[in-house]
């Protein structure tokens, strides 16, 4: 399912060359991705190509194009002004969005307005293929390895350039003091010379070793991973957008050692009411219904729905797809249902599951290996660590990969910096030594290795 | 002559071997024939040159290579559909329920993660079993997930109760076979069913059974119950022959009161202790707690009973028992006689006259209303012995025509099994309850399967008034139904609504609303009575006490005690681990070994040792001389006709002319486990003129030696034990663990005067005390020359936060083995099967050492439940080259299973021999196949099943093939305890973190805690100067404290 591999790394790689050369140039696109972040995803799509409460963005300066600039950045400042003065492009979006308001953003410089303009061209007209799609550019040092390498190259040419300058110095003074010249030695002859092949030989394997090392050391580790859900759930729409809560769902993380994969009937909370999603209509939430059984249709739960006939259930969600769907032509409707309902069936099952009724089999992300003990609530409730210090930006994620590389070494340096929660809590009050040096301001923290958290059997037993 | 021995031994071997002595001087044994047994399998001669060296090395990184351009397998997170409130995945839930087995019973509560029972611990609110647990209780989660349990019905079950219901409407005679039954609602069931069919009878009986004290008491009282008896309102306990410790009734409940009076509180000016003497035929349990063991052969304790109550009646009457029994038993009498009210005397022989008399004793010793009552009568044993025999007379007449068998196994547990089994193919419609296969079952038509305690809903009265509840915590695995709601269902009842979910829990619901509800007075509603009673799991209504009245007359019974027999004898007990014979297919027990023999997997013929003088000890017919090198030979064993090969083991505290041999073994039908391991010696039991078992025999002939040996003898006597002391030239010498296995007699460590068991009488408890303080001085004066900054790791890292401790009290522990399967349930410990462990390979955790003092040939007995010490300065910890064993700042001695390589560097170095290695894949964790081992012959390896997976704790590691393991103080429970503590902001409190051995030990043996918490229960623990550290003067500063043993022996009698 994921293929780590040098290639990975090289399409990383070129990601990001191109990611950081336009930041070179426009270095305001960072501060248009945060104002954007903070001001406008709520209302409009990051992917700046599909309508959310807001329109799409992208291409926005295009349509404004007709007016001066000004009335783009007092329409982005306080758009009921520009509305109210009759502004036809105003006026029109105005209706087109059912008189809908958009909240004001007075306190915008016409410099962050034009970082935003900045970041939403840029997100809109470059979407690098498969790997990254939320494209956003993470502030991240410049590679410098390329120079390295022309400088080392560089170096080396020097080296043989001064080399042969040498050779042939020493020639002209041999010739000079009348010496006998040995015939010079080629390129080849050099090349096939003993040190030559013992010193590419103790290169390829110090080389080879480090690679294997390197890759063993990897092995079974899955940073990055981001595999297809059953269900395209997005996160970015969750917890960014809807700003749900992460412990609303994954409500063991406070008082588990699992965060737990919120049941479907957690999902249906809320789905009960919203039946039809933002970005895939019927397709996804579809799923969730035929998981527990729930007709959308009227809003109730199907009763004995283990034991119902699969067809009469089939009947009930497609019809259900039907009456929600956009397409114009009943020919057109009647495939997106058969696409629709087969894609809810080939998602809910498996080789193992043939029912699409019972559980949804997410694919599970974060694996850690048998001999590993973690807890959630340990680090969630007693460390009040923040979710995304180890699962990155979820909120951001539209589809989720595992931000962190789970390894021991990082669990190790987390351990080494993180401070203990000594305030407040009873329980650290048995450390009286650190409690005194604390207030007698010998030391300003404890960290988790200073209790004892780098200790073989605090996490393997 | 004297024979009275101050140190400890634990076998034969090493008091008496030359041999053995000649190796324990020696730091190694010099005879170390590996390269003979590896000629054996031809291993020299296989060659292993450069080429292929490099092939396999090209090979190996082949094959990494490819491994690591693998793709890694998707793993699936399936949540629920629709969240019972009540789990919180990861997190433990427990309920409440009972264990029962025939009379069998604890209640308990079950620890379920995920919806399904992991764990066993006891029910602290019940006061029958008092929070503790039998080993039998913690091994019974286990066979939950019994591969081998019934599956299905015999056909679908409305197919099949059509066809029983029309077989039973047309019999003439139907008979409900069972053992003991404790549940007032089944009873009921039972009763309907009577009611509708009413040629039905119901015939209960027990395979060890109480019929002999239920009919005494029928004569002597006119109540056939077993009365409570209360060990610990007794000064002096005398005990015929019952094992009350081990197996006898309601051992949870008296192990519990016994230990009361027997703890000694080490602080006063004379410490006191009750007085226990046992008068048997084998050393059992029990026997190895007394104080005074008074060996009578088994033909004896009739004769043995009647002596004492001549001696207390000051009768001259003559006494056909030996000499030095009878005066043993006279000056008992004398020094008991004054302390009426004090004393209780209880019987495990199974012959009504005996009882009657054992019932005249108590009365005259005024044990009735004090050491003995009837307010709480118990109902755990209820099987009379002669209506189990008029069944098979019966039923070889042809007169029985249907027979439902209920969960019992008469055609294999009955003396007459073979009759029974005969007699079986008269019955036109037989009809076997049960959830696992056994003899009777494959003799019947048809088969209703029946689950597992732990699937269903039940009730249970082990003592009158005193209730508890069974409640499922799981949904039935298998195709089962529970045989109370079969019977209502053959019966036709109208109470049984079968339109119900689950139309037993209702009948049970509607018959406690009818029966306990109006027994109390603090619910108004019966629903809020029940929830309680469910939260709870026990109910206890009033009760009061009846009036006595002794009617029987004792002469009469007196004179029907039987003479004893002449020749050689033979005494069959049952165990606590394999009762018996129906906790045969578990495999935790069958590996759990037995306390006084410490043998495992099967049954083996005791033969007595006996002493000559100096150190010689001497077998019967010099026997088993290699019993230590794990070689036992077989004998020849004949009683009742029936000739049967059988294993010796050297048995210490046998009766002259008698040999023992467990019941419970040689099981023919039965989950792999239990198959055709050890002798059946059902078949040796007898009966008395009344028809009641009788659980000796006389041999027919001498055991004859046979040429066989048996080379996968399983026993662990001489395995990991360290420190046998025994005498030479004067001088004290110990000897180490046997290390080689089976490959030579090495032995480690021979130094000389250890600090291991510390024991003294009563009256030289002072004495103890002065030695134990001289020899812990001696051991810190030795200590304080070290190169380890002990107080600067103190004062930094232990005196800070935790530091873990366990304080263990010798005179609590009765050896009974229950936390030894707790360790097992909790940290799944493998099982490893009878050859593994002939060869030294057993894993568990917790060890119990038993060690033997006194009289060469009837000793004392210390128990010493022996595990990791987590030694401050740990031996271990320093020679492991990869790091893989190292201490905590909370005093742990932590083991990492991923960093180790199996160098077993740790394991040679460790004093206390408590570090086991994965010899091979026990667990089928690896990746490879062919690591595993087969347990009894077992294709598939044990545990390699999804069902028996389930019975895993998922906090806890597996181990793979080729690491070490030892006990982890159950690091796992406390980092949760931790957690708890620090989730609810507060500081640990006292009881947030027990260890599984501690949660099962019902005498408090053992106490966990931290060294840090001065007002905890570990540092009262060791406010006590009969406190000590084993091998002290090794400076590993051990976390595990012991309280010596202290004994109330009257060297008069005996």
């Amino acid at each position: 399912m994921i293929q780590r591999s040098l290639i990975f790394r090289i399409l990383l790689l070129l990601v990001f060359l191109p990611g950081a050369t336009i930041m070179a140039q426009e270095a305001n696109i960072a501060e248009g991705t945060t104002l954007f972040k903070n001001n406008c995803a709520s209302c409009h799509n990051k992917n700046m190509k599909d309508d959310l409460t807001g329109p799409a963005l992208g291409g926005v300066e295009e349509r404004w194009a007709d007016y001066p600039q000004e009335d783009l950045y007092s329409w982005i400042r306080n758009s009921q002004k520009l509305v109210g003065e009759g502004h036809p492009r105003a006026v029109q979006l105005y209706n087109d969005w059912n008189k809908s308001v958009m909240n004001s953003f007075t306190q915008f410089t016409d410099e962050q307005i034009a970082n935003v303009l900045a970041y939403i061209d840029f997100q809109y007209n470059y979407v690098p293929e498969g790997v990254l799609t939320d494209g956003v550019v993470v502030t991240e040092e410049e590679d410098n390895s390329t120079l390295f390498l022309v400088i080392i190259i560089g170096l080396i040419g020097l080296v043989l350039v001064l080399m042969r300058v040498a050779s042939k110095l020493n020639v002209m003074v041999k010739v000079e003091d009348g010496e006998e010249l040995q015939p010079e030695r080629t390129l080849f002859d050099v090349l096939k010379s003993k040190s030559m092949i013992a010193t590419f030989v103790l290169i390829a394997v110090v080389a080879g070793g480090s690679m294997m090392a390197d890759k063993a050391i990897n092995l079974g580790r899955q940073q990055g991973y981001m595999p297809d859900q059953p269900i395209k759930f997005s996160h970015a729409t969750h917890a960014g957008l809807n700003q749900i809560d992460c412990n609303y769902c994954h409500d063991g993380a406070r008082r588990s050692k699992h965060s737990v994969i919120p049941a479907a009937n957690t999902c249906m909370n809320c789905h009960k009411a919203i039946k039809k999603g933002s970005t895939y209509g019927t397709a996804e939430l579809t799923k969730i219904f035929a998981s527990i059984g729930f007709d959308p249709k009227s809003g109730t739960y199907l009763e004995d729905y283990e034991n119902m006939d699969v067809g009469e259930i089939e009947l009930i969600f497609k019809a259900w797809i039907e009456s929600q769907s956009e397409e114009e032509t009943p020919e057109k409707k009647a495939a997106q249902v058969e696409e629709e309902w087969d894609a809810v069936v080939a998602s809910l099952t498996n080789d193992r599951k043939d029912d699409f009724r019972g559980p949804i089999e997410w694919i599970r992300i974060h694996n850690l290996p048998d001999h590993v003990y973690f807890n959630h609530a340990q680090h969630v409730k007693v460390g009040e660590v923040d979710c995304e210090s180890c699962h990155g930006k979820v909120e951001e994620m539209e589809v989720v990969e595992q931000y962190s590389p789970l390894s021991m070494g990082w669990c190790i340096n987390c351990h080494r910096k993180t401070e203990v929660q000594f305030d407040g809590n009873e329980y650290y009050k048995s450390y009286e030594n650190y409690h005194n040096q604390l207030s007698a301001g010998d030391r300003d923290k404890v960290t988790v290795e200073e209790i004892g958290g780098l200790e073989c059997q605090k996490c393997h037993y | 002559m004297k024979n009275n021995n101050k140190e400890v031994w634990i076998g034969h071997n090493d008091i008496n071997s030359p041999e053995l002595q000649e190796i324990a001087k020696q730091e190694f044994a010099n005879t170390v024939p590996v390269v003979d047994s590896m000629a054996d399998e031809k291993v020299m001669e296989s060659s292993t040159n450069r080429r292929d060296f490099l092939k396999y090395l090209g090979f190996g990184l082949g094959a990494a290579t490819v491994a690591a351009s693998c793709e890694i397998p998707v793993k699936r997170a399936i949540p629920y559909v629709v969240k019972p409130d009540e789990i919180v995945p990861g997190v433990a839930s427990y309920y409440a329920s009972s264990f029962v087995r025939g009379g069998d019973f604890s209640s308990i509560l079950v620890k379920t993660r995920e919806g399904r029972p992991i764990k066993i611990e006891g029910n602290s609110l019940s006061p029958v079993s008092h929070g503790g647990t039998s080993a039998r209780a913690q091994a019974a989660v286990l066979d939950l997930y019994n591969v081998n349990r019934i599956s299905k019905p015999s056909m679908p079950w409305a197919e099949l109760d059509q066809e029983i219901m029309k077989a039973l409407a047309s019999s003439k005679n139907i008979r409900l076979v069972g053992n003991t039954n404790m549940s007032p609602t089944a009873k009921k069931a039972m009763g309907e069913f009577l009611a509708a069919y009413p040629a039905a009878k119901a015939v209960n009986y027990d395979a060890v059974s109480a019929s002999g004290i239920l009919e005494a008491n029928d004569a002597s009282f006119g109540m056939a119950t077993i009365p409570s008896y209360h060990f610990d309102k007794a000064d002096f306990i005398i005990s015929f022959g019952a094992d009350f410790l081990g197996t006898w009734i309601s051992s949870e409940e008296f192990q519990y009161g016994y230990v009361k009076n027997r703890k000694v509180d080490p602080k006063a000016e004379t410490p006191t202790m009750s007085h226990h003497t046992q008068i048997e035929s084998y050393m059992s349990l029990t026997g190895s707690n007394a104080d005074n063991r008074i060996m009578v052969r088994p033909s004896e304790q009739g004769s043995a009973i009647k002596a004492f109550y001549n001696a207390l009646k000051g009768s001259s009457m003559g006494s056909d028992l030996n000499e030095k029994a009878r005066t043993a038993l006279e000056k008992l009498a004398a020094k008991v006689k004054a302390s009426s009210g004090k004393v209780l005397v209880v019987s495990g022989s199974n012959n009504v006259a005996e009882q009657v008399v054992v019932n005249a004793i108590n009365e005259m010793l005024g044990s009735y209303g004090s050491t003995i009552t009837f307010d709480r009568a118990s109902n755990q044993r209820q099987g009379i012995d002669k209506n189990i025999l008029d069944l098979v007379a019966e039923m070889k007449s042809g007169k029985v025509d249907a027979m439902i068998v209920m969960d019992a196994n008469p055609a294999y547990d009955l003396p007459e099994a073979s009759d029974f089994a005969a007699a079986m193919s008269k019955v036109k419609t037989s009809v076997f309850m049960s959830s696992v296969p056994n003899e009777t079952g494959a003799l019947c038509n048809y088969t209703a399967p029946t689950p597992h305690f732990l699937e269903a809903w039940g009730d249970v009265e082990p003592k009158k008034g005193m209730f508890s509840i069974v409640q499922p915590t799981i949904s039935p695995l298998f195709d089962t139904r529970q045989g109370e709601e079969s019977l209502l269902v053959w019966a036709s009842s109208a109470n049984l609504d079968q339109t119900s979910d689950q139309p037993y829990y209702e009948y049970l619901k509607a018959n406690w609303e009818s029966t306990m509800f109006p027994m109390q007075n603090n619910f108004m509603s019966f629903q809020s009575f029940w929830d309680k009673t469910l939260h709870d799991g026990v109910f206890t209504a009033k009760a009061s006490e009846p009036a006595i009245n002794m009617v029987a007359d004792v002469n009469a019974y007196l004179n029907k005690i039987s003479k004893p027999g002449q020749g050689e004898e033979i005494v069959l007990f049952e165990t606590i681990a394999m009762g018996a014979g129906e906790y045969a297919d578990n495999p935790w027990l069958q590996e759990l070994p037995d306390p006084v023999s410490r043998t495992t997997w099967g049954n083996y013929f005791g033969i007595p040792v006996s002493w000559e003088g100096g150190n010689s000890m001497v077998t019967y017919k010099d026997l088993n001389q290699g019993e230590y090198k794990g070689n036992a030979d077989i004998v020849e064993v004949s009683a009742n006709g029936i000739a049967q090969n059988i294993t010796c083991i050297a048995s210490f505290g046998l009766a002259t002319d008698t040999f023992s041999a467990a019941l419970g073994a040689g099981r023919s039908v039965v989950g792999f486990a239990g198959k055709n391991v050890g002798t059946n010696s059902m078949s040796w039991l007898t009966r008395d003129k009344d028809g009641n078992v009788q659980y000796f025999n006389a041999l027919d002939a001498e055991p004859k030696k046979t040429d066989l040996v048996d080379t996968e003898f399983p026993c662990v006597q001489y395995h990991h034990t360290f420190g046998i002391t025994g005498q030479e030239d004067g001088k004290e010498i110990n000897v180490d663990e046997k290390t080689l296995m089976t490959i030579g007699e090495g032995f480690q460590g021979g130094l000389t005067d250890r600090s291991i068991i510390y024991q003294a009488n009563l009256s030289e408890v002072n004495d103890l005390k002065a030695k134990i303080a001289k020899k812990r001085d001696f051991a810190k004066h030795l200590n304080d020359a070290t190169l380890y900054p002990y107080e600067e790791y103190n004062e930094k890292y232990y005196s800070q936060g935790h530091h873990w401790g366990m304080a263990i009290d010798l005179n609590a522990c009765l050896g009974c083995g229950a936390c030894q399967v707790a360790c097992v349930a909790e940290n799944n410990v493998p099982v490893v099967g009878k050859e593994e462990v002939s060869r030294h390979h057993e894993m568990t955790w917790l060890r119990i050492d038993r060690y033997f003092f006194g009289d060469h040939e009837n000793p004392n007995t210390v128990y010493q439940p022996m595990m990791c010490q987590h030694c401050d300065n740990a031996p271990c910890e320093n020679v492991c080259p990869v790091g893989a064993t190292n201490h905590s700042s909370e005093g742990l001695n932590q083991m990492t299973y991923n960093r180790c390589i199996g160098t077993r560097y740790c394991a040679n170095n460790c004093p206390f021999k408590v570090r086991r290695l994965n010899w091979y894949d026990y667990t089928t964790a690896d990746l490879f196949g062919g690591n595993e081992v087969s347990v009894n012959g077992e294709e598939i390896p044990f545990g390699a099943d999804n069902l028996t997976r389930m019975v895993l704790n998922p906090d806890v590691t597996v181990r793979s093939r080729g690491v070490i393991e030892k006990c982890s103080f159950c690091v796992q429970r406390i980092q949760e305890g931790k957690l708890t503590a620090k989730k609810e902001g507060r500081a640990l409190r006292e009881g947030d973190v027990k260890p599984a051995c501690q949660t099962a030990c019902v005498t408090g043996a053992i106490t966990f805690g931290d060294f840090n918490n001065e007002d905890g229960a570990l540092a009262k623990a060791l406010d006590s100067e009969l406190n000590y550290l084993v091998l002290e003067e090794t400076n590993v500063q051990s976390s595990v404290h012991y309280s010596a043993k202290i004994v109330n022996r009257d060297e008069a009698i005996s």
